[in-house]
């Protein structure tokens, strides 16, 4: 048989312990953290140890003509990792080694299936941490963050994973290896690693990652500031920017958020809080202590109900318990949630909130909001119950609203999850064909065989078919490894 | 096409005084090549209609904003046509609010920061001839400047883009928001493609906020080592910095004595600014200083105000402002931080085999090592086939300690004779398909780029 043969051939690449193609195993692999809206089996899951062997499979796909996509963690949430279209999952788990730590020149180099904070905790001792900080970075891979470019609530400061890679060893689907970018900056050509990141595992596998290391910075504060209603805390938000300040991170959750997280870990909101803000700060101790007065001011002007600020550690981690633990929160009050990610700028945040609420009420659902606002990323929980008639009709509707909703203010329909199977069929909505027709080059410039992640980021004729968009928890979530906040 | 007909379709679509033809083009050669006619367009659908145009004739074209930095680049296969922006010179929008605004190609960065002064922000970039360097210009050839040690480069600072195609089609990339990751994030491909991918129209830019103050420390070492080593423990330390600049001893006279201070002859200087509020620039201040003088820093003095204006601007526009020797080749390095002060000694030693004198001025703790090839005073007309293999030995040095090493500019001799942009390896494949996908018959800027792209 054809697949037997296949299979045999991997087996003969990468060892037959490494290859996965019984039908029970392989249903760990037919979705990834987009649990929700669909689901497809690969033919065959090969778990490659080195750079050599990725290109040994990547050319068996080549000559058998199969479809193949790069897998890190599986955490994914817009279904990048799901093999639509079949053929061959490489799963990069084993590839997770650190191949070099330079601190004296503040980069390292590491394989891709690395985890996330398993590089921060590599190199604490030294003073120095690895920046991209999703909320997934217990369980997601480095590969995942730099073809997703994730984001994480202090990339506020100091940008998303984009900021932070200098250069990567990428196999294409031709099987040649690549190298792009470098250690040193400015490297001559087209920014080739700029553009790979963020590219869905549509370019290509990257095998190598060079990452750039930042030192701790000498102070941390943070503070929960409470508000009547998300209008004055908006303003807030609005005033800390503009006076100048860029806190690392300023979250915002709203009614509906508070009252779920209090019925369930009792933080102790404040009586009436109808908006809560989470800022943090840091840098040098005098600027903190400075910028502490600043918000202060603030959120006095804007009528702030209460101002807390974080006397240690202790104190600090209770205050992001709260935010780190919204979604679970909600995941408790609602039967079903459909989690959307879309940016607007930060000034019509307020308009935007007022619109999200009209939404929900037109569609007779609750919206829950808890969100990056000093970057404007909106995380609504759209919170419905599929057995009842109507609802989840509803639920897909109110999220293409709120999709058309930050185009119309100039944002973006997706800020941190990427398009990948889940809004391939609404980024026509931001892009003109003419804007689409460019990303198509670049993909066709990669791949010309279009055969590297199919069905994913660019849509094609195929009409995406919404049948179930309720949350589940990710494996990662049930082994108490992440929260999605 | 001849030049009448060229001139005469152009004039229909832009009006005859905006095409400049025959002894007019002089002006705008690219080394040394004329091209046939200028085109001004004047806005972003004259210019579409300009690019069909030139790419139904199958005409290179070379897009121009001020001309500052044209040095950058290999010689032209061929040239046409420049199209100039400066009549795309508009800010389309500033939402102060949000830190972000969408400003045309053509504008002088000077003319943004003048409008967006009253707001208490700015546009990070301070790129050798910021003063008159255009935004297109800029982001073309991903020019930086000391700024970048806090606040990056353009990669990181463009959120959204407009290109017009070679064919006259216009698209764009990114939002007016921070932070997006629909589609591919295909700012990057166009910032640093030097005009061969497409021109740059407009772009939408992520806005920082003016420090409360900002001011600068000046350390002087007697060499390079513990200047470097200073470098070195301030970056490692929790200080943040706005700018890190560390300037060779041969550099440093000229601009000590155009920011009116005199520093000692044969020093290094360090200068370090820190911009916050008035009580954390002190108290960081204080910290660069104690620790300079602990790395052996012979002097150290703090410059704010119009001086550290003048300082700074002296830094930045080095080139045209020194006068003991006519600049013969500027190059930029790209090495680690740790290999900083070994590159700087390196090129002086081989600029001196050649009868030159190498300053070298560097974002030290980013690792960029500018460095200006003059004639040393009183030296007559140095060969350039020696500057030449001189560049190109510093190069090979440069790419075996893992970085590399471009002429932003030099005569076209020195050009010819050794590639501007040195190896991109096996990715230069992966360049030229794209290339081709966005410009199949090679209209824009052709022979400009890495691998004659
Ligand atoms: C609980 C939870 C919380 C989360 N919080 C955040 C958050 O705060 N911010 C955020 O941005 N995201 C968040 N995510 C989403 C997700 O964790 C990130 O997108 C992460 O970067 C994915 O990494 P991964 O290793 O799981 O990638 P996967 O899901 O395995 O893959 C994601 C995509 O990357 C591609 N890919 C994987 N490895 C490579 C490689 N080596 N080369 C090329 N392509 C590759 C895949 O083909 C796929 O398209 C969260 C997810 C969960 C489940």
């Amino acid at each position: 048989m054809e697949k037997r043969r296949i299979v045999q051939e991997l087996a003969a690449i990468v060892g037959p312990e490494w290859v996965i193609s019984d039908p029970d195993e392989l249903t760990v692999y037919e979705c990834d953290g987009m649990t929700y809206l669909e689901k497809a089996m690969p033919d065959v899951v090969v778990l490659p140890d080195n750079t050599e062997q990725v290109v040994a499979v990547v050319k068996l796909c080549g000559r058998e003509q199969l479809p193949f996509l790069p897998r890190g963690a599986g955490t994914g949430l817009s279904g990048g990792a799901i093999a639509v279209a079949g053929g061959v999952i490489i799963g990069l788990n084993r590839m997770n080694r650190i191949l070099e730590i330079d601190i004296p020149n503040q980069r390292a180099i590491v394989e891709p299936g690395l985890v996330n904070l398993a590089l921060t905790q590599a190199i604490q001792d030294h003073g120095h941490y690895f920046a991209p900080d999703p909320a997934s970075q217990a369980a997601s891979s480095i590969g995942g963050n730099v073809a997703e470019n994730a984001g994480g609530p202090h990339c506020l400061k100091y940008g998303t994973t984009t900021t932070h890679i200098l250069g990567l060893e990428v196999v294409l689907a031709s099987g040649a290896i690549v190298p792009i970018g470098g250690k040193t900056l400015d490297c001559p050509g087209y920014d080739l690693t700029g553009l790979f990141t963020g590219s869905e595992g549509t370019l290509g596998i990257a095998t190598k990652v060079i990452v750039r290391l930042l030192p701790h910075a000498e102070a941390v504060k943070t503070l929960l500031a409470s508000f009547h209603a998300i209008d004055a805390a908006s303003e807030a938000v609005s005033e800390i920017i503009a006076t100048g300040i860029i806190p690392s991170a300023l979250e915002m959750m709203d009614r509906h958020i508070i009252r779920a997280l209090e019925e369930w870990l009792h933080i102790g909101y404040p009586e009436g809080a109808g908006a809560v803000l989470l800022i943090e700060l840091d840098g040098p101790a005098a600027e903190i202590e400075a910028q502490t007065k600043q918000i202060k001011q603030i959120c006095d002007r804007c009528g702030a109900l209460d101002l807390r600020i974080a006397k240690d550690e202790q104190e600090r981690a209770l205050l992001w318990r709260g935010r780190k633990g919204a979604v679970a929160a909600v995941g408790r009050i609602t039967h079903e949630f459909y989690l959307q990610d879309g940016v607007v700028p930060r000034t019509t945040l307020p308009r935007v909130l007022r619109e999200v609420e009209a939404i929900a009420e037109r569609n007779a659902l609750v919206i829950a909001n808890v969100f990056h606002a000093g970057d404007g990323n909106l995380h609504p929980l759209i919170c419905f119950d599929s057995r009842r008639e109507g609802e989840l009709q509803g639920a897909i509707a109110a999220g293409a609203e709120i999709m058309r909703l930050c185009l119309s203010v100039g944002g973006s329909i997706t800020g941190e999850h990427g398009i990948g199977m889940e809004k391939i069929d609404f980024i026509p909505l931001m892009y003109s064909p003419d804007d689409l027709e460019a990303m198509r080059r670049v993909r066709a410039a990669f791949d010309r065989s279009s055969r590297c992640n199919p069905g994913k980021l660019l849509p094609s004729s195929r009409s995406c078919s919404e049948t179930t968009i309720s949350y589940r928890p990710h494996r990662v979530e049930r082994d108490g490894l992440a929260q999605r906040y | 096409m001849t030049s009448e007909r060229l001139t005469g379709r152009l004039a229909e679509i832009v009006g005859a005084d905006q095409v400049l033809a025959t002894a007019s083009c002089a002006a705008y050669a690219v080394d040394d090549h004329v091209p046939k006619a200028i085109v001004f367009p004047g806005d972003a659908q004259e210019l579409s209609k300009v690019m069909k145009c030139a790419s139904s004739e199958r005409l290179s074209v070379v897009p121009w904003g001020n001309g500052t930095q044209i040095g950058l680049g290999g010689i032209p296969a061929r040239i046409d046509l420049v199209v100039g922006l400066k009549r795309l010179a508009r800010i389309i929008d500033h939402k102060p609010g949000d830190l972000t605004a969408t400003v045309e190609a053509g504008m002088l960065l000077r003319e943004v920061q003048a409008s967006l002064r009253p707001s208490g922000q700015f546009l990070p970039f301070d790129p050798i001839g910021y003063e008159r360097a255009t935004i297109g210009g800029i982001l073309a050839t991903n020019a930086s400047g000391p700024w970048r040690q806090r606040y990056g480069t353009a990669r990181d600072l463009v959120i959204g883009i407009r290109i017009v195609h070679a064919d006259g089609t216009i698209t764009k990339g990114g939002a007016k928001v921070v932070k997006n990751v629909s589609g591919y994030d295909i700012n990057k491909l166009y910032v640093g493609s030097l005009g061969t991918l497409g021109i740059i129209l407009e772009a939408t830019f992520r806005l920082y906020p003016l420090p409360a103050v900002e001011h600068t420390w000046i350390a002087l070492f007697p060499t390079g080592e513990p200047a470097a080593c200073a470098v070195a423990q301030i970056l490692h330390s929790t200080i943040v910095c706005t700018r890190v600049e560390l300037l060779s001893s041969v550099a440093a006279q000229p601009v000590g004595r155009q920011a009116g201070c005199a520093f000692p002859e044969g020093t290094v200087a360090v200068a370090v600014s820190v911009g916050s509020v008035p009580e954390a620039v002190d108290a960081q201040i204080a910290a660069i200083g104690k620790l300079c003088r602990r790395e052996g820093a012979v002097a150290g003095f703090l410059v704010e105000g119009s001086a550290q204006d003048s300082l700074w601007s002296a830094i930045c526009n080095f080139s045209s402002a020194s006068t003991d020797g006519r600049p013969w080749a500027t190059l930029k390095a790209s090495v680690l931080p740790t290999h900083v002060v070994d590159t700087i000694d390196h090129a002086e030693t081989l600029a001196r085999n050649i009868g030159l004198r190498s300053a070298a001025i560097s974002e030290a703790a980013c690792g960029i090592v500018r460095l200006y090839w003059r004639g040393a005073p009183g030296v007559t007309e140095p060969d350039l086939i020696s500057i030449a293999k001189g560049i190109d030995e510093l190069r090979h040095w440069v790419v075996r300690h893992g970085g590399s090493l471009i002429i932003l500019s030099a005569p076209s001799a020195i050009k010819a004779a050794v590639d501007v942009w040195g190896p991109v390896g096996a990715a230069l494949t992966l360049m030229r398909e794209l290339k081709q996908q966005f410009d199949p018959f090679g209209c824009l800027s052709p022979g400009r780029f890495v691998g004659g792209i």
